[in-house]
Formats: C-alpha cells, structure tokens, sequence
C-alpha cells in the first residue's frame, strides 16, 4: 500500500478530475458524481434526471442505438445511482470498460468510453428546446415503479421506514428518489430546465482509474464534455445536530412473516470530525460484525434472529440497528439490544473485541484497495466532508483508538427512533 | 506443483493434486493488498440421497447440507469468525444446488488464516445443544426468504418446472424439515462428502504460490484421511413433463412478478461441450431478451415492463432450464408477447450482427469478471466441479457460430414443457 501512487488533480471546463493510474486492473473504471442540496423541490426531477438522459443523445437519439454502442464496446459497462450523503442527493455515473490490450480494436476503448459517458450526460437528445417527452413519460412510469417497489424487499423497506420517520423534520427524511406525488407536475420543459441549473451549479467530479495519464483524461474530457459553465463549487457541511428528547416507537403491519426490527440513533459525530475513527470502531464492536455484541447476544446466545447488525452512516451522522426476528420476540429482541448499547456506555468491552474490531476495520480499508470503484468511493467521501485523510491516516488513528474515547462516543450516542414492521394477525 | 500461464489474459494458474485427493488451485494477483481463499465441496442441496461404496444407501432430510454448513464455524473454543476476526479476515460460507463453499478475504496474517480455513472445515464439531439452537436461526433465515417476492417468485418456478429431482428442494429446507435433523445424520453427510478427494481450495490474490501451496501440502501431509470409496449419488428420473404450469404466491408486492421457465432435458454432454451448450444458450438468451433488443424496447415503451426484466440459464449434468420475467402490470399480456415475438424470430432467425454484438458484449463481461477476486474463485469452482475449466470461456465464445445460436432458437423455446411463476398481491385485482 506504501507504493500504491495518489490520486492525481486537475481540473477540465468546470468538472474536477480525479485520476489514480494503475495498470492492475483489466479495466478503466470511470465514476462521475454530480451532487446538489436534499430539497422538496429538487429531489424528484433530479432523481428523474439520470433515467432521462439513459434513454438517448443527440447523436444516439434511440434506446436501442444507446445501448448498442455500449455493446459494441465489449459490454462496456454503465450505469448510474442515486443516494444521499449527509444532505445532499448525490447523482453517480459509473463506466466499467476493457482495457484495450485484452481487445483487438482500432479506437481508444478509454477515448469511446469517455465521449460516450461526456454525450450522455452533456448533450442529451432533445426536441423544441427540451427533453424528448416520450422519454420523459417513459421515465415518469419507470421511476415510479422503482418508488413503488421498495415495499417489495421488505428489509429494505423498514430500514427506509425508520429513517423516514427519525428525520421527519430534516431533509434526509426524503427518498433519494423522489416522491411520486411530485411526477404529475414535471413536464419535459420543466425538468429540461432544471437539469440545466443542476448541471450549470453542482459540483461535478469524475474519476478515472487505469493505464493512462492526467493529461491523457485532461485532453478527453474537454473533448467529450460540451460547454457547461464554469466555476467548482465545494461541499458544505451541514450543521444541524438534531438532539433526541424521548424516543419514538412506531409499528406498522404488512403481511409479513418475519418481524423486521430496526432502530436509529443519532451518534453526533460525521466523518470529519476527529472522532470518526472512534465512532467507526464503535459500530464494529456493537454490531459490525459476526463477532460483535449484537450478532454473539441476538443470534448466537439468544437464537432470535439470522441477522443482527449496526451501520454507521457517516456522512449524516446516524447509527442503525436491524433485526429479522420472530414477531412475537420483539420485546425480547428490543431488551437484549438496549442492554448492549448499556454495556457499550459502561464500558463492558474486552480487549479481545477491541483487537477483533480494529483488525477488521483494518482489512476492509486495506481491501479497498483492490477495487478500483472503492478507491474512488473512498476518496470521494474526502471531497463531500472537506477531511484530508487518506485510507493509511485512517487505519492510524483506528489503532489508537482505547477504551475512553469507545465510551466517550458511547456517551454521545442516542436512542432516537424504534419501528417494527410486523403482521396483521392479533398478538 | 504446474503453472499454466494464460498470455492473452495476464494471469498464471498454479495447480496441484495433493495425496489425499485435495486439488489446490492458486492464482497470483501481483499487486493486490487481498487475499481471497475458498475451500469447496461437492456437495450441496441436491445431494440427498447417496451411498459410499461399501456402505449403506442414506437419504437425508431437507436442508441438512445447508445446516452443516452453518454448524461447520461452531468449535468446541468458539466460533471460529472470532478467530478469523482476531486476524483481521472476514469469514463466510455459502450452500448452492451442487457445492458448500467456506471463504475467508484478508490482507495480513494470510498463512494463520488459510491455516483456520482448512482445519475448522475438516473439524466438525456438533452436540445436539449447538444443533437445535441453529434451529431457531436458520428457521429465522428461511421466513427472511419467505418475505423476500424475487426468491419466492424465482423458487416457485423451480419448484413448479421440477417434480422430482431434488433442484426443486428450498436450499435451507423448511421449519419441519430442519427439526428432524440430528447431529448423528451431519455426521454422516459429513463424512461422506468432506474428504479432500471431493473437495477444492481456490486461492486468489497478493500471494506466493510455491509459500502457499507448501503450506497446505504440509497442512495436509499431518492428517490422515481413509481412503474414500466412490460417492454415488441418486437422482430419480425427472419426467419431462413440468409439475404444474402455472404456480402464483401471494405477498405484497407493487406490481406482479412473472417469471417463465423452460425446461429442457439433460443433455448428456460433459466438459467443455457442455460448456458450449451453456454459452451458446447464453449469447441466444442476450440475442434476444436484452435491454438492446427490439422485444425488450417494445414491452419497455408499451409499459409492459422495466429495469428488472431479464433472463437467465442454469446448466447442470442432470437439469438445465432457463427463466425469464421480470416486473410486470400484465402477466398474461407479458407472456403472449413473449411467446408471439419468439415465433417470429424462430422464423426470421437472429442475425448474424446481433449475434455479433451478444457475444462481444459476453465476452467482454468475462473480461471484466476477471478484476473480481472473488468471482474468479467461484467462478472456477463452480465449473470445475462440472469438469469444466474457466479459462476455456473466451476460446468457446470465439469459436460459436451463428448456426450454433439459432439451434438454441429453435429447441429450447418449448412451451409444453415450461411453467410460470406468479407472486402478486393479494384481495382484489
């Protein structure tokens, strides 16, 4: 990891390049990420924005001419997400492409990828000044169906459930995609509209990783990217510290057969702060992973539950809890949780799982570095919160991490919101 | 110890068949921080009904290959992931039709953990206390599923296309089933399918091969395993008929689930024709039902379905079937246009660019594949206990004509022998 070269900076029209070069992997992994403020207003043509654009270009104007180019660049792969991070909705554009070497071609397979991805989200096709609004309609139903379908994996669905009602009152509260009441209002020149202001005003960083040079990206880029404003705006970080005043229990049914058990707490620290790194070896004690308190007391010793786990959510700041659990164990499953978050606050750890803890914290940002996506991930999360901290500074101060400063995020850490997702029959 | 070294692909294979049986497959990554090893059987939740030779023919309750697995990271000193843990490795297993895979990633302390890899799988360790608390757990696991509309839409069509052969088994058995399971009959599945000459490790990643392999060559050179007889495993004929044509499961869903499969006879090839068969049906399947076709644009634009469509092939010496579905307003309509564009096609034909295309596409995604530790491991060990080598994928995909893609287009597709699986809302619709 010590002669691993850095990611290397520069900047083309108003797009901050990122380019880590490496010649490990068989292919260039491109990632552009284009984020913008967590709004009622914004989140849905925003979300829709990406669907949109996939349908087709100016110079590939049908699906199914889109498509076929990306197959005839070897099953080039692309494709996109949308999430939060703290309170922003962050668009990612991903491309996954065969380095030329494995392939006997003519073009430059990172020149084709790059126009490629440039045209689609630069130079979409449009008709009168707008978006097409066959796609647009399109788009709508799709990404309706999408919202619509989170009800489906219902461990999905709770763990959406239970932030949506922790952060009734902040814009985190809102589905990175969108909301469906919103659809009926967006029009193609509505959403032509505000997908220019995105573009124009969001900041835009595009990562490449594989055999080539800053320069080479540099040139391509500029190329591939029409005109689209100037100026790179940093990330801000929010704020807000919502503080808990009593706990909030909320139960809904669905026909289920298994209970799903979540809970959220608000951990008053975020990725930039000093004690992230305590924080990170907090929920790996508590529920990170097979050897932790909630997955040894939940399932091994309790036999309630095949999964019993913690996330940390840095950038916002927020603790979760899930468990899938026999219906009539929830009050059970609820006290055997609280008593592990007790014996985090009193400071019931042993060595053995601080050890445990940092090791596999250790290996899984050591790991990083053989996923090209995750390095760039990694990084990013340097751009969204303003922390210079590279993966070895990280791995420093994990290991420094003692009983005290475990205890003083214990201390920090609270209870916010309980929701349980179980059947319809009586109790 | 031979090195096989593939030129065209920048990778060297590292092999060697230890005396007990044991093959051990090694495949350097210079450069890479992790380490990714699995230790493999050839047993999975197909394997119920076997005999040793010499032995007593045994046929044993749903779920068992599964629980074991579960059982397998039980010591008498604990679990063993908090060994694992101590040595910053994450530990995992899983059970499929036809294997039990136990795998470890880490970046440091490689030997100590190929080390723990091979000895906790070849020390079982079951009591009957440790054997009914997995009970609660895995009965936790299998309601999971039961929630979860894409598994029950995909196992209910298995289980409707299949009456007999054990592919239609729920791999982690049912509530009922898993109750009847004791430690003496994990035991014995274990003894009949644990020893090395059924088993693989597969070990990929920033390591050395000589290092490695001598380690596990001493690591086994200190146990002594008796030899094995034969393992014979029964499977009783599967009729050609489908069990039931039409299966439909409730759960709240958005919108229907459809999937539709077709069953096809096994082939009775081996090796590398099998493995012809496989992507020749692949590259059909891409040909005709990807987001680049004109069937897939045509449901899209009439809402008929979305980014979840898609299809897939499972082939196995004994069963192959292929399933394809997705989301969808209208099942019925689905299928009919389904079914109304395969007729016209398996008049036209496919041709010849877009076959082009899908198997360009294909290949590429084995390239990009190859950047995945993990999918390099399992990969392999899923095909070689087919007798297949993974590396024969590219030169196969190379040598596929277009004859060979509109045979498939005209045999698989039969509707008398398919069946389609349902999961939708319940009450009024």
């Amino acid at each position: 990891m010590q002669n691993q070269p850095a990611f290397e900076r520069d900047e083309a029209s108003r797009i901050r390049l990122h380019m880590l070069p490496t010649d490990r992997f068989k292919t260039f992994a491109i990632s552009a990420y284009i984020g913008s403020p967590l709004t009622e207003e914004t989140v849905t043509p925003i979300a829709l924005t990406p669907f949109v654009l996939r349908r087709g270009t100016a110079s590939l104007p049908e699906t199914k001419q889109f498509r076929e180019k990306l197959d005839d660049l070897y099953g080039a792969g692309f494709g996109f997400d949308i999430y939060k991070r703290g309170d922003y909705q962050i668009a990612q554009f991903r491309m996954d492409i065969i380095e030329d070497k494995y392939v006997a071609g003519a073009n430059s397979l990172l020149q084709e990828g790059l126009r490629f991805l440039g045209e689609a989200i630069t130079q979409p096709l449009t008709e009168n000044g707008a978006f097409s609004s066959k796609y647009v309609e399109a788009e709508k139903r799709t990404l309706q169906k999408k919202i619509e379908s989170i009800i489906n994996d219902k461990i999905r669905y709770a763990a959406e459930r239970c932030i949506e009602e922790m952060c009734k009152n902040e814009p985190y509260r809102l589905h990175p995609l969108g909301r469906i009441e919103d659809l009926n209002g967006i029009t193609p020149d509505s959403l032509y509209a505000s997908y220019k202001n995105w573009l124009a005003s969001s900041p835009i960083d595009l990562y490449v990783v594989g055999r080539t040079s800053l320069s080479e990206v540099k040139t391509l880029v500029e190329q591939a990217f029409g005109a689209i404003g100037s100026g790179s705006p940093d990330y801000k970080r929010s704020a807000t510290a919502v503080h808990v005043n009593e706990v909030r229990t909320v139960v809904e049914e669905l026909e289920v057969n298994q209970g799903k058990l979540n809970m959220g707490l608000r951990t008053h620290t975020t990725y930039a702060d000093d004690d992230y790194a305590a924080a990170l070896v907090y929920n790996g004690i508590l529920g990170g992973y097979p050897h932790s308190k909630l997955f040894t007391n939940v399932r091994e010793k309790a036999s309630l539950a095949y999964y019993a786990s913690s996330r940390l959510d840095g950038h916002k700041g927020i603790l979760t809890i899930q468990s899938g659990i026999e219906i009539g164990n929830y009050e059970k499953a609820v006290s055997i949780i609280k008593e592990q978050l007790e014996a985090m606050r009193e400071g019931q750890i042993q060595e053995l799982e601080f050890s445990q803890t940092k090791a596999m914290i250790r290996n899984q940002l050591k790991e990083m570095e053989d996923s090209a996506f995750e390095m760039v991930a990694f990084d990013y999360n340097r751009v969204l919160s303003g922390k210079q901290r590279s993966v070895a500074e990280l791995i420093a101060e994990v290991e420094k991490v003692d009983l005290e400063a475990v205890r003083k995020i214990a201390a920090k850490v609270e209870l916010d919101t309980v929701y349980f997702l179980k059947d319809r029959k009586g109790e | 110890m031979e090195a096989k070294r593939y030129d065209h692909l920048n990778e060297t294979l590292h092999y060697e068949q230890l005396a007990n049986g044991l093959k051990v497959y090694i495949l350097p990554k210079t450069g890479f921080q992790k380490t990714y090893a699995t230790f493999s059987t050839k047993y999975g939740s197909i394997d119920n009904h076997f005999k040793v030779e010499g032995q007593e023919e045994v046929t044993v309750p749903d779920g068992i290959a599964h629980f074991l697995e579960h059982k397998m990271f039980e010591e008498p000193e604990g679990d063993v992931f908090a060994k694992f843990a101590s040595k910053g490795a994450s530990a995992n297993a899983f059970t499929s039709f036809d294997r039990t895979v136990y795998l470890f990633s880490a970046t440091e302390h490689l030997k100590d953990n190929i080390t723990t890899l091979i000895d906790f799988v070849q020390n079982p360790y079951f009591t009957d206390e440790n054997v009914e608390k997995e009970k609660g757990i895995i009965g936790q696991e299998i309601k999971m599923y039961r929630d979860h509309a894409d598994w029950r839409a995909y196992f209910g069509l298995i289980e409707a296309l299949y009456k007999v052969h054990p592919v239609h088994i729920d791999i982690a058995g049912t509530v009922e089933s898993i109750g009847r399971i004791t430690k003496e009959t994990l035991y014995e599945c274990y003894n009949t399918f644990y020893h090395p000459e059924n088993m693989m490790v597969f070990i990929v990643g920033g390591v050395d091969p000589e290092e490695i392999m001598e380690l596990i060559r001493s690591n086994q050179a200190a146990k002594s395993f008796k030899p094995q007889g034969t393992i014979h495993r029964f499977f009783d004929e599967e009729p050609a008929e489908v069990r039931e044509k039409n299966r439909v499961a409730e759960l709240p869903v958005s919108l229907p689930k459809c999937l539709i499969g077709f069953k096809e006879k096994p082939s009775g090839l081996k090796g590398r024709e099998l493995l012809k068969l496989e992507l020749a049906t692949k590259v059909m399947l891409d040909a005709v039902f990807s987001p680049s076709s004109d069937l897939y644009q045509g449901l899209y634009d009439d809402n008929l379905i979305s980014d979840s469509f898609g299809s897939e092939y499972n082939l196995a010496a004994e069963y192959a079937f292929s399933v394809v579905g997705g989301d969808t307003r209208d099942p019925d309509e689905l299928l009919a246009r389904i079914k109304g564009t395969l007729e016209t096609l398996r008049t036209s034909g496919i041709p010849q660019e877009v076959f082009e295309r899908s198997r360009r596409k294909k290949m590429g995604g084995f390239l990009r594949m190859l950047n995945s530790p993990e999918s390099m491991a399992n990969e392999f060990t899923k095909y070689a206990f087919k007798d297949i080598d993974l590396f024969d994928i590219l030169p196969v995909y190379e040598q596929l004509t277009l004859e060979d893609i509109n045979g498939r287009l005209q045999e698989h597709f039969d509707w008398e022998h398919s069946s389609v699986s349902i999961v939708k809302s319940g009450g009024a619709r």
